[in-house]
Order: structure tokens, then sequence, then C-alpha cells
């Protein structure tokens, strides 16, 4: 089932929180990435129907994301820690279980399932005014997905949980996707989802500014300037050879240390293979630095309307 | 089926909340402190240790001095004020309404079970406490109960679906709630002239002073109150009633509530 946003404009007052927004997502993860007020809260909160569209439609399959009929299909794990903090994470999953109107038998069932999901079934007796933030957001996470909805919504979902947890968590999520399901998670920390995700949504004022799959991007900034960190030997000698490249376009020195800025990645690997072999240099390391998504999302952003 | 046991859900879920909120230490404290108020100031009447000299004094000072001055002025709206707003304010301070707003419940509904949810606690808490001050006020509390409870049960369902639109309309709804209270049914409602008849409470008097007459209650001083009709003042606070609850099923089934994440 997929989510669409068609030239979805939503305005707050004067302000406006996203701008003409037109994508499908789905099946599969997509990851959604946005600096803060970029208009990413704004594209999940349409999504789960919380706001509706000034402008446009926002559909979850055939229907309206603002209509109760689409919120049978869809989970939302919100990035907000506010629980009925008086209850136990299992009769909390098992409440949100009965709203969809299952019966007592079923919903028990569902609830056992869902925790067990999230590895949160031994540990869900406990009151969640109690629980860590990790323990908080598989309860979160359980909740959303108590019902097997077609689509998920997750904002910061790995947010708070520890290493080990997060590797769960994101087998988990990926084990959903193969099962076709659609996903989208919304995330600060790129890294965390960049594997995961199958493609991306790149947001910036409130515009989608780059999508597709993390390669995809990446050759839409081909012109923008891409920094390599070098440690060799000596580096002196060796950062004055680097400058005469013609593809390099500065090189910083910082001990042993050289931070290489080129225009075009795939011939400066070339060039400098040949120096390294012509000038008897030890490159002791070579690591881009920005070929992640962070990066990509900083260049882009830059170049954003 | 699944949308009968989904509103069940989400009204045996909302009573519980508000029966072990805070809402409840809160009326708790009022209410106790009417009670040994009452205890106090006896309303017995014939002998040398009572206040008054016939049923029909001690019935008016009853109705007077608790009735109209405390209980429907002061407690009845308390009550209802305590839990109304909690009801879907308090989800919506706690940003809890989020986890009810993705479900495929539809608004209306939400507002309905959340509504059926705190009727019979403040109906049953204000009818209770009503008839356990009656009983505390001995004769004239047994002849004023009967006679007072259906201006007493009017009143509590309009302010209950009144304080459920400020619930739906308002983001610190207890504090504007509270304010409507002091503003509207205590300074207003106690204003000379026909001002006061945009309050709930004129209508409950009303129909207080018309049940009370034949009893020996007093016609108020027409300078500062000049009551309508028993049936006129129920049809109103029915139609209070009414229109508060069409108002906050209109809102909530229209409203973005964007302070939620």
């Amino acid at each position: 089932m997929q989510l669409a946003f068609d030239n979805v404009t939503k305005l707050y007052g004067p302000v406006i929180g996203v701008n003409d927004i037109s994508c499908r997502i789905g099946p599969g993860i997509t990851g959604l990435f946005g600096a803060n007020g970029a208009g990413k809260s704004t594209m999940m909160k349409l999504a789960s129907g919380q706001l509706r569209p000034t402008s446009g439609r926002v559909t979850v399959g055939q229907r309206s994301a603002w209509s109760s009929a689409a919120k049978r299909t869809l989970g939302f794990s919100p990035e907000i820690n506010s629980f009925y903090e008086e209850m136990t994470g299992r009769d909390f999953v098992y409440a949100m279980t009965r709203l969809y109107g299952y019966s007592a038998a079923e919903a028990r069932e569902r609830t056992e399932d869902a925790l067990d999901e999230v590895g949160m079934r031994d540990r869900a007796e406990r009151h969640i005014a109690g629980c860590s933030h990790g323990m908080r957001q598989r309860i979160k996470l359980a909740q959303a997905l108590v019902h097997d909805p077609a689509v998920l919504l997750l904002d910061e979902p790995t947010s708070g949980i520890d290493p080990g947890g997060r590797k769960h968590i994101g087998d988990l999520l990926v084990g959903w996707a193969s099962r076709g399901k659609t996903i989208l998670i919304s995330s600060h920390i790129l890294a965390e989802v960049e594997h995961l995700a199958d493609s991306i949504l790149m947001i910036a004022r409130g515009r989608i500014i780059a999508s597709g799959t993390i390669a995809e991007v990446r050759e839409l900034i081909e012109d923008q300037p891409f920094t390599v960190e070098v440690v060799a030997e000596p580096p002196r000698q060796m950062a004055a050879a680097l400058v005469n490249l013609d593809v390099v376009q500065s090189v910083e020195i910082r001990g042993d240390v050289l931070t290489v800025r080129t225009r075009n990645p795939a011939q400066f690997y070339g060039q400098l293979s040949d120096l390294v072999i012509d000038g008897g240099y030890d490159v002791r390391r070579l690591a881009p630095l920005d070929s992640g998504a962070d990066a990509v999302f900083g260049y882009l952003e830059q170049g954003a309307p | 089926m699944k949308l009968l046991r989904a509103c069940g859900t989400l009204m045996m879920l909302s009573f519980r909340r508000l029966l072990w909120s805070t809402s409840t230490l809160m009326v708790a404290f009022p209410l106790i402190g009417s009670g040994l108020f009452l205890l106090r100031r006896r309303y017995t009447y014939g002998d040398e240790n009572s206040r008054y000299f016939d049923v029909y004094s001690a019935f008016t000072a009853f109705s007077e001095e608790f009735v109209l001055a405390l209980f429907v002025s002061f407690l009845l709206p308390i009550c209802a004020l305590a839990y109304a707003t909690m009801s879907i304010g308090g989800d919506r301070e706690d940003r809890t309404l989020l986890f009810l707003l993705v479900r495929p419940l539809p608004r209306t509904l939400i507002v309905v079970s959340k509504l059926l949810a705190t009727l019979p606690l403040v109906v049953g808490l204000v009818v209770g406490s009503f008839w356990v001050y009656c009983k505390l006020a001995g004769e004239v509390g047994a002849i004023a109960y009967p006679i007072y409870l259906p201006a007493v049960l009017y009143m509590t369902l309009a302010y209950v679906s009144l304080f459920h639109l400020f619930a739906v309309t308002f983001r610190h709804s207890t504090i504007v709630a509270l304010a409507y209270s002091l503003f509207m049914e205590i300074f207003i409602g106690n204003m000379p002239g026909i001002v006061k008849r945009v309050t709930v409470t004129f209508f409950g008097k009303s129909m207080i002073f018309e049940m009370g007459a034949e009893h020996g209650l007093p016609e108020p001083d027409p300078e500062w109150f000049v009551p309508v009709t028993a049936p006129g003042a129920g049809q109103t606070l029915v139609a209070i009633c009414i229109g508060a609850l069409v108002l906050t099923l209109w809102v909530f089934s229209r409203r973005e509530y964007r302070d939620l994440t």
C-alpha cells in the first residue's frame, strides 16, 4: 500500500509547513530526513491524519489520511514520550489494541505478539512511569504495529535505544518491509537508517529537495565538493603534489592528516593512485568524509530554494 | 461491532482514568468541607436548641444558604468542571490525545465516548453528594431533595456539555472554565438586571425558586432576580446542553491539534 502526497501544501497561518510536496512512498523503507523546522514533522502529521493539507491531497491507499478508514491501515509511533503513565506497558498496548475494536481475547494475543516482536514481553509489567527511554520507544513501536498495519510511520524510532536494540529494531523493520509493508522513518541520525532505507526523502524549508536511493541522490550533487581524508608520509610533500592535480580544489594540512576537496571523486581516485605510486608516498589511511547522507543533505540543503 | 467495542473501551478507559485522577482529590475537599458545614449548621426547628421556629423558615434557610448559595453556585460547577474539562482536556494537556486521534475511531465517537464516561461520574457525584447533604440536613433535606433534583440534574448536564466544549476548544480548558465560572456564573450571575440570563446558574435558580415556593421559599427580590418559569428554564438548560454538544462535535471533528507532538 502506498502513501501518497499530491501537491500538498500546509500553511500554519502565514507560515509554510510544507510547500507543494508530491511523492509516492512505499512499499519498503523510506527514510525522511530534514533539519528542525524543515517540514518533517508536518509531513508525519499529515500522513498520520493529525493535520489536513491546506491544498493538495494525502492518501493512504485510495483513502484520505484524515479519514478514520485510512487509520485502520496505518500505524504511528510518535516522537513524543507521553503515555498513560500510570499503566503498565502491557496494559497500555492492550488498551490501544482494543481501540481498534478487537475482542478482549484477540487484543490480548496481538498485544503479546507485538510486545514479543519489540523485545518487551518480559518487561511489560513495569509501570510506564518507571520505564527507561528505550523501553518507552519499544512500547510506542508495539502499539503502532499491533494491528498489523500496511503503512507504518515511525518518528525517531531508535532514539534512546542501545546499539543492540537498534539492530534488533532495524532487523524488525527490514523484516516488515520484506513482507510488503510501507515504512516511513523520520530520523535526525541519518547514518542509523541510511543502511535500512530503500529510498530517502530529503526535505528542507518545506520542500522535498531530493528523493531516491542514497546513490541516486549522491548523483544529484556530482558537481559538489567531495572531501577525502588522507593520512600519509611525508604529508607536506604529498600535499604539494595533490595541489597540482587538476581535480583537487584545496588541501588542508593538520599534522599528518590531509583534508582534500575535489569536485570529481572518480577522477581524483584514479590520479591519486598514480601519484602515490610515482611519488612513493606511504598512505596509511584514505577515507571519504562526506559520502554519507549527512553530507549529501548538507549540500542539497545549501542549494535548496 | 468493532466500532462499538472500541467506543466501549475508550469509555471505560476514560472513566477509570478520571475516577483515579487528581480531579477526584480536587473535588473531595470542597465536598467534605460542605458536609462538615452542614453538620455544624443544623437546619432543625421547633425545639429549644433549634435555630428555626418552623419547617418553612428552616427550609428557606437551607435552600438559600446551602442549595442556592453553595451547592448550585459553587459545588456543582466545580464537580462538572473538574471532570468534564479533564475528560478531553487532560488527554490534550498530557498529549496522549495523539494516541486516540491516530486510531480508526471517528472523532465524533471519541467525543461521545468521552462524554459518556464523564456523565455517570459527574451525575453520580453531584446527585450522590446532594443526597448525602439532604440527609445531613434532616427533615428539610428530605423535602428539598426530590423537588430540587430536576434542577440539579439539568444544570449538571448543561455544565458537563459546556465544559466539554471548552476542553476541545481551549488549550488550558480547566483554567478557562474556572475563569468562566468565576466571571460569568458568579459575577455576571449575581448582577442585577437581565444580563444574568446568559448564565447556567440563572436557569437552575429559576427552577429552584419555583419548586421551592410551595414549601415556603420566598420569591427573590425583583430588583435583583426575575426568574423564568421552571419549564422554560428546564428547556433552556436542555437547549444549552444540546447546543454545546453539537458545537463540541463540530469543533472536535474539524480541529487540528498541532500542539500534541
